[in-house]
C-alpha cells in the first residue's frame, strides 16, 4: 500500500482507494487526483486481493479500479463492494481500456457509478471524482472513523 | 499474490503534469511487461508444439500484457506503440475467447509484434521520439495483422443461459471468464461452486492453497469475494470451478480447507431428491446434473444414490465429450475417505516407450509359447491314444489364444498415437521455410487422428520433413513463376493420412512444377542407372527418383540438406517396413505416397516353403495366393510374368532370390501376390504352410545385413525361420529388370 496525503485546501480529508496492477498507471491515476481542490489521501492497491485487505482498514470515500487484473478482476471487486452493506455506499469508478463495451455495461450493471476510458484525460477523471464526492458529501457526510 | 513492488520513492511535491510525462518510468514498466509477454509467448508456443492443451491462463496473461502496454502507451501519447499493442491485443483477445485458432499465422504475428515493440521501446529509451520509419513499419505490420485476421468472428452460442447459477455471479464475470465457463460446459465438465471463508488478513495464502488443489482436477473460472459471516474480520470466497471429477470426490479433495462444495445444475432439470434414489443416479446422465437451486451435495447424490453407481454414470457422460486421456482409465471409486483425497487426482500415467517395448516383447514371447502349445495340441490330437488330452489342450490353447489377443491388442493400443504430433512438427517446419524462402505456401492437413505405433511415428518425422522440404524447395515455384504459369501465386501443400486395413497411407502432394518423365529418364540413363533402350513404364521411371545418385536436385540447398535425397527417405521408410511411391505431372504437381504398417511389434505372417527351407512373409503385404501350373507362366522381356486377370504380374522365384535348391520348374507351384503401396510382385514358392502371429527379432552378427531379410521369428518345432523383407524384394525386383 502506498498512501499519500495532499492538503491543498478544503477541510475534509477524502480517502481514495486506487486498484490497478500497473505501477505506472497507478501513479498516473494518483497524480491526476492529487490536483483536486479538497485534501485527499490516496491509497494504492496493486491487485484486487490487496484491495480486499485494505477495504476494512479505512473508511474510503471513493474507489477507482481497473478491470483486467490478476487474481480477482475489477468486476468481482465491484460486486463485492456493492453487495457488502459496509461498503455499498462508496462511490466507485471503473477506469478501463476502451473496446470492451460488455465489461463496461457489466460494471455499471453491478453498481459502479462511473466508467472512465483509458487512456483517460486527467481533467475528466477529476471531474467525475469531484462530482461523485460532492454527491456523497451531500447525501451523508463522511464519517471519518 | 505477486510480491509488492517497492515504492519508487515518489513524493507528493512532484507536480502531476511532470509525473505524467515521465517516460523513463514508462519505459521501465513497458520493458518489464514486454519481457514477461515474450517469455509467456515462447512458453505458449512450446505448449502448443508439444501438442498438449495450452493453458488458458497463459493466453490470458499474454493478453493482459498487451492490454496493459496499450493502456500505458496511450497515456503517454505513444500512438505507434499503443496501436501496435492494440492490434496484438485483438489477436490475443480472439485467441483467449477461442475465436482464432492458436496456430500460425496468429502465433507468428505475435512473435514478430513483440520484436517490433521491443525496437520501438529502444528508441524511446534512448531519448529519440518515434521516427517516421517506426510509424511506417508499425503501419505495415498492422496491415499484415488485418489481412491475416480478416476471418469474421463468430458469436458463440450461449450455453450460459442454461446454468442454474445466481445472476449476481454471472454479472461479475468478464467476457473472458464467460468464455472459459462456456468452454468448460462444452467439454462436459461438472460445474461446482466452492465456498470458503478466510480471515481478512491472511486470506491469500488459504485461497491460493485451495485454488491449487482445485486446479489439479479442473479450472477455476472465477473467484468472487462476498462478505463473510463477520464482515469486519472475515471474507468469503465463492470459486466457480469446472472440474473433471465428481462433486463428492472434490469434496474429499478440499477437505481440510474448510470449504463447501455446491453443485451447479442446469435449469429445468428435476431436483434429484424429489425423485426416487435409483432414478437419481440415472438422471445424472448429463454432466451438469443436479438441482435447479444449487444445494449442498450431501443432500442428495452422495448419500441417497448408491455412490458407486452415481460415480459410474456420471463419469461416463463427460468421457464422450472430453479429451479421452483423463477419463479413459477407470478411476478409483469416489470414496470420499481422506486417504483417497490425498492421492493424486490425475488418471493418466506417462510411460517410457521402452517399458512398452519390454511389455510387447513379453507378449511376443507368450505368443511363441502359445504357438508351441498349439503345435503340441495338434500333435496329440493326431494320435488316437492321446487324442483326448490333445483336445483338452486344444481348448486351453484356444482360451489362451483369446486372452493373449486381448492383451496384445491392449498393449498395441497403448502404443498407438495419432499422427497429429507429426503434423504439428511439419507445420512448424513449413512456418520456418515460409519465412526463410519467402514462398507463400498454404498447408492443409487431413487425417491427423490416424493412429500409428509410437515408434513408427518417431521415425517417420525425418523422412516426412525431408519430403516436405523438397516440395518447398524444389517443387513449389516462386510466386512470380506461378503467376506466369497461370497458377495462384500461393502454392498448396496437402498432407493427408488414412488407415487402409493394416496400413496407414500418408500422402504429401504439392501443386508445384512437377517432374518430367523424360528428364528423369535422361538423368537416370546418364548416371547409368538404366539402359538407354530399356522400356520402363511411367511409374517405374518416376520411382527412379528414389535411387541413390539421382534423387537430389542439382542444386544442393540449405533447405533440402546436402546430398541426402529420396534414396535415404526410401531406406528409412523401408526400415519401418514401409514403402514410398511418387507420382508427378509436369506443371501440375507431385504426390508422394508413403505406406506403413500400423505396428512393427507383432505381425501376422504367412509361412511358405521353398525346398527344405521355410520363410515368413508379413501377411499385411500379401494380397492373395494362388496355385499356378508351369504353362501359365509366360515371359516378357526376359522376365517371368503371370497373367493376373488381364494384368501382367511380374514374378520372382523365392528360391532363386536366396539361392535355395527348390522344386523343378516343371511342377505346379504357388504364387504369393505381394503388394506394397502401388507396387505388385508375384513370389513363386513351393508350399504354403500356414499363418501365425510372429514377433520379428532382429538378426545379430554377420547375417544382419542380409538383403531381403528383416529378421527372424520362431516357427513351432522348426526353430527360427527368416522373415522376408517384402519392400526390399519388391524394390530389387523392379530394379533388376534384366534378370534371368
Amino acid at each position: 500500500m502506498l498512501a499519500r496525503v495532499f492538503a491543498s485546501g478544503g477541510t475534509t480529508l477524502q480517502r481514495i482507494l486506487i486498484v490497478e496492477d500497473s505501477a505506472t498507471m497507478r501513479s498516473l491515476l494518483a497524480s491526476s487526483l492529487e490536483g483536486l481542490e479538497t485534501p485527499v489521501k490516496i491509497v494504492e492497491a496493486e491487485s484486487g486481493f490487496e484491495a480486499l485487505r485494505l477495504l476494512p482498514r479505512e473508511s474510503f470515500d471513493l474507489v477507482v479500479t481497473d478491470i483486467n487484473m490478476p487474481d480477482i478482476n475489477g468486476l468481482e471487486l465491484v460486486s463485492f463492494i456493492k453487495n457488502n452493506p459496509q461498503y455499498a455506499a462508496i462511490p466507485l469508478v471503473i477506469v478501463s481500456t476502451e473496446g470492451s463495451d460488455r465489461d463496461r455495461d457489466k460494471g455499471l450493471g453491478l453498481g459502479a457509478d462511473a466508467y472512465v476510458v483509458k487512456p483517460f484525460d486527467p481533467e475528466q477523471l477529476r471531474r467525475v471524482v469531484v462530482d461523485l464526492l460532492s454527491a456523497r458529501d451531500g447525501a451523508d457526510a463522511p464519517s471519518g472513523r | 499474490m505477486a510480491a509488492r513492488r517497492s515504492s519508487k520513492g515518489r513524493d507528493g511535491a512532484q507536480p502531476p503534469e511532470q509525473a505524467s510525462r515521465d517516460r523513463h518510468e514508462f519505459v521501465a514498466e513497458a520493458e518489464e511487461i514486454l519481457e514477461r509477454m515474450t517469455g509467456d509467448l515462447s512458453l505458449l508456443d512450446e505448449q502448443r508444439r508439444e501438442g498438449g492443451e495450452v493453458d488458458p491462463d497463459l493466453v490470458n496473461r499474454v493478453f493482459r500484457s498487451a492490454h496493459s502496454l496499450k493502456g500505458l502507451a496511450g497515456m503517454f501519447g505513444l500512438d505507434a506503440i499503443s496501436q501496435l499493442a492494440h492490434h496484438l491485443e485483438d489477436i490475443l483477445d480472439g485467441l483467449r475467447l477461442g475465436r482464432i485458432p492458436l496456430e500460425s499465422p496468429a502465433v507468428d504475428l505475435l512473435e514478430a509484434g513483440g520484436g517490433l515493440l521491443g525496437g520501438l521501446l529502444d528508441h524511446i529509451e534512448h531519448g529519440s521520439d518515434t521516427t517516421e520509419e517506426d510509424v511506417l513499419s508499425v503501419q505495415a505490420f498492422i496491415e499484415r495483422i488485418d489481412a491475416a485476421m480478416r476471418a469474421p468472428a463468430e458469436p458463440a452460442r450461449d450455453a450460459l443461459e442454461e446454468i442454474a447459477l445466481d445472476a449476481s455471479f454471472l454479472r461479475a464475470l468478464t467476457e473472458y471468464e464467460e468464455h472459459r465457463l462456456r468452454e468448460n460446459l462444452r467439454r462436459g465438465r461438472h460445474l461446482v461452486l466452492v465456498h470458503a471463508s478466510f480471515g481478512i488478513d491472511h486470506f491469500e495464502e488459504g485461497l491460493a492453497e485451495l485454488t491449487s488443489v482445485l486446479r489439479e482436477s479442473g479450472e477455476v473460472v472465477s473467484t468472487l469475494p462476498t462478505p463473510g459471516a463477520s464482515p469486519e474480520s472475515e471474507i468469503r470466497f465463492s470459486l466457480l470451478v469446472g472440474t473433471e471429477v465428481e462433486a463428492d470426490r472434490l469434496r474429499g479433495q478440499v477437505e481440510g480447507h474448510a470449504a463447501e462444495v455446491e453443485w451447479v445444475g442446469r435449469r429445468g432439470e428435476p431436483v434429484p431428491d424429489t425423485a426416487p434414489a435409483a432414478e437419481t443416479s440415472s438422471d445424472a446422465g448429463p454432466p451438469i446434473g443436479a438441482s435447479a437451486q444449487a444445494r449442498p451435495l450431501e443432500d442428495h447424490t452422495a448419500r441417497e444414490a448408491p455412490a458407486a453407481h452415481t460415480d459410474h454414470t456420471a463419469r461416463e457422460a463427460p468421457a464422450a465429450h472430453t479429451d479421452h486421456t483423463a477419463t479413459e482409465v477407470p478411476a478409483a471409486h469416489a470414496d470420499s475417505s481422506s486417504i483417497e483425497s490425498l492421492r493424486s487426482i490425475s488418471d493418466t500415467v506417462r510411460v517410457d516407450i521402452r517399458k512398452l517395448d519390454e511389455l510387447m516383447n513379453l507378449v511376443g514371447e507368450l505368443v511363441i509359447q502359445r504357438n508351441a502349445v498349439g503345435t503340441l495340441a495338434n500333435r496329440l490330437s493326431a494320435n488316437l491314444q492321446t487324442a483326448r488330452v490333445g483336445a483338452e489342450l486344444g481348448k486351453i490353447h484356444k482360451a489362451l489364444d483369446r486372452k493373449l489377443k486381448e492383451l496384445q491388442a491392449g498393449v498395441l493400443d497403448v502404443r498407438m498415437v495419432p499422427l497429429r504430433q507429426v503434423f504439428e512438427k511439419l507445420a512448424r517446419v513449413v512456418r520456418r521455410l515460409r519465412r526463410d524462402l519467402g514462398k507463400d505456401v498454404a498447408l492443409e492437413f487431413s487425417g491427423a487422428d490416424t493412429e500409428l505405433d509410437k515408434l513408427i511415428v518417431e521415425q517417420l518425422i525425418d523422412p516426412l520433413v525431408h519430403i516436405v522440404r523438397n516440395a518447398f524447395d524444389h517443387a513449389i515455384e516462386s510466386p512470380e513463376e506461378r503467376v506466369v504459369a497461370g497458377k495462384p501465386s500461393r502454392g498448396t501443400l496437402r498432407i493427408g493420412a488414412s488407415q487402409r486395413g493394416n496400413h496407414v497411407v500418408i500422402e504429401v502432394s504439392d501443386d508445384g512444377r512437377g517432374m518430367r518423365v523424360d528428364a528423369i529418364r535422361a538423368r537416370a540413363v546418364a548416371r547409368g542407372l538404366v539402359g538407354a533402350d530399356e522400356t520402363l513404364t511411367r511409374k517405374e521411371v518416376m520411382n527412379l527418383v528414389f535411387e541413390a545418385g539421382l534423387s537430389t536436385a542439382e542444386s544442393v540447398s540449405e533447405t533440402s540438406g546436402r546430398g541426402v535425397g529420396m534414396d535415404v527417405v526410401r531406406a528409412n521408410l523401408a526400415e519401418l517396413g514401409g514403402m514410398v511411391d511418387l507420382v508427378s505431372e509436369a506443371g501440375r504437381g507431385t504426390t508422394v505416397t508413403i505406406t506403413l504398417p500400423i505396428t512393427l511389434a507383432i505381425i501376422q505372417a504367412l509361412i511358405v516353403g521353398v525346398g527344405d527351407e521355410r520363410f515368413a512373409l508379413p501377411l499385411n503385404a500379401v494380397l492373395e495366393t494362388m496355385r499356378v501350373d508351369p504353362e501359365q507362366i509366360g515371359r516378357s522381356e526376359g522376365r517371368e510374368i503371370l497373367d493376373l486377370r488381364g494384368e501382367p504380374l511380374a514374378l520372382r522365384r523365392l528360391g532363386e532370390e536366396f539361392e535355395i535348391p527348390c522344386a523343378s520348374r516343371g511342377e505346379a507351384q504357388f504364387v504369393v501376390v505381394l503388394g506394397m503401396g502401388e507396387q505388385r510382385l508375384g513370389l513363386l514358392v513351393d508350399r504354403l504352410e500356414g499363418q501365425q502371429d510372429t514377433v520379428i527379432k532382429p538378426i545379430k552378427g554377420p547375417y544382419q545385413q542380409l538383403r531381403g531379410i528383416t529378421g527372424a521369428t520362431e516357427y513351432g518345432d522348426h526353430g527360427a525361420i527368416l522373415v522376408v523383407d517384402v519392400s526390399a524384394v519388391i524394390g530389387d525386383a523392379l530394379r533388376r529388370r534384366e534378370a534371368a
